[in-house]
């Protein structure tokens, strides 16, 4: 992590930095500012044995799972949403005994990804009483240590390897500004070991340092950045593009070829080809 | 006849059925929230916002404070419902807003549903050897019990839906409204009772498809839309879009 040198590089060259088997934090929401072109990237380059850790994973974690790049996750919902239901390939895996899930609510993911933040071993986490989830996953209850007799939930420190953040813009050492919600990204960026991050642009250095409440991660945060128009494809990136729903579509056709077609059809492919 | 003209003249789908119902839960100025998944609530609490004379605070996963949406998106989670917001109020801070007592009203999803209100969400079957891995709870464990008042919602009224026992449970603490086609529930001594049912459908027909015993004390057809319901529901999908997508059937 450092500070002023050039961190701009090719999407490949990002993407190569995540060795097999790592855990990876993605950013954004369903079909929301995910780093959807990252994720392809990863499938074009063969990973194997990666783990999503994401409370609301969708498209990234059903292309992973039809690509066979994917062993375990850590999540709290799972679906393609908009109008397209569930998200079947994962489903298929899960259901197949391929990928292991370790089953969270939004909120307990974020007490693991909190406690990586805080420096510290667990996180407590409201709620919870009453559901299977804590015997399914060993998490424990500790006791008010100031005598209130109100018990909550410690959940373990979850420190993904990475964490992929897809931005609207950076500027030129990597301070990264994200428009309309953060989703998860912000704690995601601070528990992860390292920070990568795919942008539609770059920004001027001096529009950060007029507006620095719109930085999300600044520089000394981020490992290294990728410039990739329409890099959320075919998911949203607000304000400047919407769902292709079309593309979404024709994605979720269960034949032979189609996850070949859209790995082609993604923006980062067709400019790599200069089509 | 359409289902979307259904909703303009006369009878009442059962897309409109849970929308107006769904919304009927939402109270003058308290904090009411909808997330991910969830077209049908968005729809509720827009409704809400169109139909009713009072204020409320509607926030929404797409960090949304009582937006001023430019158009209705088929995403529950869409950022256009951060449109016109005065703030961006972001995934934790609504979760920690929960867990700290201040969610009046939440709207979480379920594939079955348990007499005490319990939620499943994770899967059909055995957890560890599912027959179908469902979606999973997000926001569920941790809300249905810290929320001041969660309700839920199934577009089938069934005995494989609304069951005596749920193969997990996803998260407890006891829903205080379930909306379906048919039929509406809501709390009382912790145990899901008949508030009331479609005036197309029966007590009996209600109780043959439901799974769970309830007590109907006091249950009742329910009150037919109002004009500024149907109204709000119109605008709001003015060519039945949601409707046909929800594909929502009575029987």
């Amino acid at each position: 992590m450092s500070a002023g040198t050039q961190k701009i590089v090719p999407l490949a060259d990002l993407a190569a930095r995540v060795p097999d088997g790592s855990s990876l934090a993605l950013g954004g929401s369903f079909l929301h500012r995910g780093p959807f072109a990252f994720v392809r990237e990863l499938i074009r380059q063969g990973r194997r044995d990666l783990e999503v850790v994401k409370q609301s994973p969708g498209y990234d974690i059903d292309v992973l799972c039809r690509a066979g790049a994917l062993s375990r996750a850590k999540a709290g919902i799972v679906a393609m949403e908009g109008n397209f239901g569930l998200a079947p390939w994962y489903r298929r895996a899960i259901e197949s005994g391929d990928v292991r899930l370790e089953e969270h609510a939004c909120a307990s993911l974020t007490a693991g990804l909190r406690a990586a933040a805080f420096g510290v071993p667990f996180m407590p986490c409201g709620g919870i009483h009453g559901s299977d989830l804590p015997a399914l996953n060993g998490w424990k209850t500790i006791e008010d240590p100031y005598g209130s007799g109100e018990a909550v939930y410690a959940i373990q420190r979850i420190q993904p390897d990475f964490a992929v953040i897809q931005a609207n813009e950076v500027s030129a050492s990597g301070d990264v500004r994200v428009y309309g919600t953060s989703h998860w990204d912000r704690i995601m960026s601070r528990s992860a070991k390292r920070v990568l991050v795919v942008a539609e642009r770059v920004a001027p250095d001096a529009s950060f340092r007029d507006q620095p409440e719109l930085t999300l991660v600044p520089h000394f945060l981020v490992e290294a950045v990728s410039i990739v128009p329409n890099g959320a494809w075919p998911g949203s990136l607000w304000p400047d593009y919407e769902i292709d729903y079309p593309a979404v579509e024709a994605y979720m056709t269960d034949a032979p070829g189609v996850l070949a077609d859209h790995l082609a059809a993604g923006p980062e492919a067709r400019e790599a080809a200069h089509v | 006849m359409s289902e979307a003209a259904s909703n303009v003249t006369g009878a009442w789908s059962g897309f409109s059925y849970i929308v107006t119902n769904l919304a009927r839960f939402v109270r003058p100025n308290e904090i009411t929230f909808s997330g991910v998944n969830s077209a049908l609530p968005m729809l509720a609490c827009l409704l809400a916002k169109r139909a009713y004379p009072f204020a409320f605070t509607y926030i929404n996963v797409a960090g949304g404070v009582d937006p001023n949406p430019s158009k209705v998106p088929i995403s529950s989670s869409d950022p256009v419902l951060a449109e016109g917001s005065r703030a961006i109020f972001a995934n934790e801070d609504f979760y920690d807003l929960c867990t700290r007592g201040l969610m009046d009203l939440c709207f979480l999803g379920a594939a079955q549903v348990d007499g005490l209100g319990r939620t499943n969400v994770s899967c059909i079957g055995d957890w560890h050897a599912p027959r179908v891995r469902l979606p999973g709870g997000g926001g569920g464990a941790v809300m249905l019990p810290t929320a001041r008042r969660a309700v839920t919602w199934r577009t089938e009224h069934s005995r494989r839906t609304l069951v005596e026992t749920l193969d997990f449970v996803t998260a407890a603490g006891g829903m205080h409204g379930v909306v379906t086609p048919i039929a509406v529930f809501t709390k009382r001594e912790g145990r899901l009772v008949l508030a009331s049912w479609h005036p197309e459908a029966s007590l009996d027909e209600v109780r043959d498809r439901t799974g769970f015993a309830f007590s109907a004390d006091g249950a009742a057809p329910t009150p037919p839309p109002t004009p500024e319901e149907r109204a709000a529901l119109t605008a709001l999908d003015p060519e039945g879009r949601f409707e046909a997508d929800a594909g929502i059937r009575l029987r």
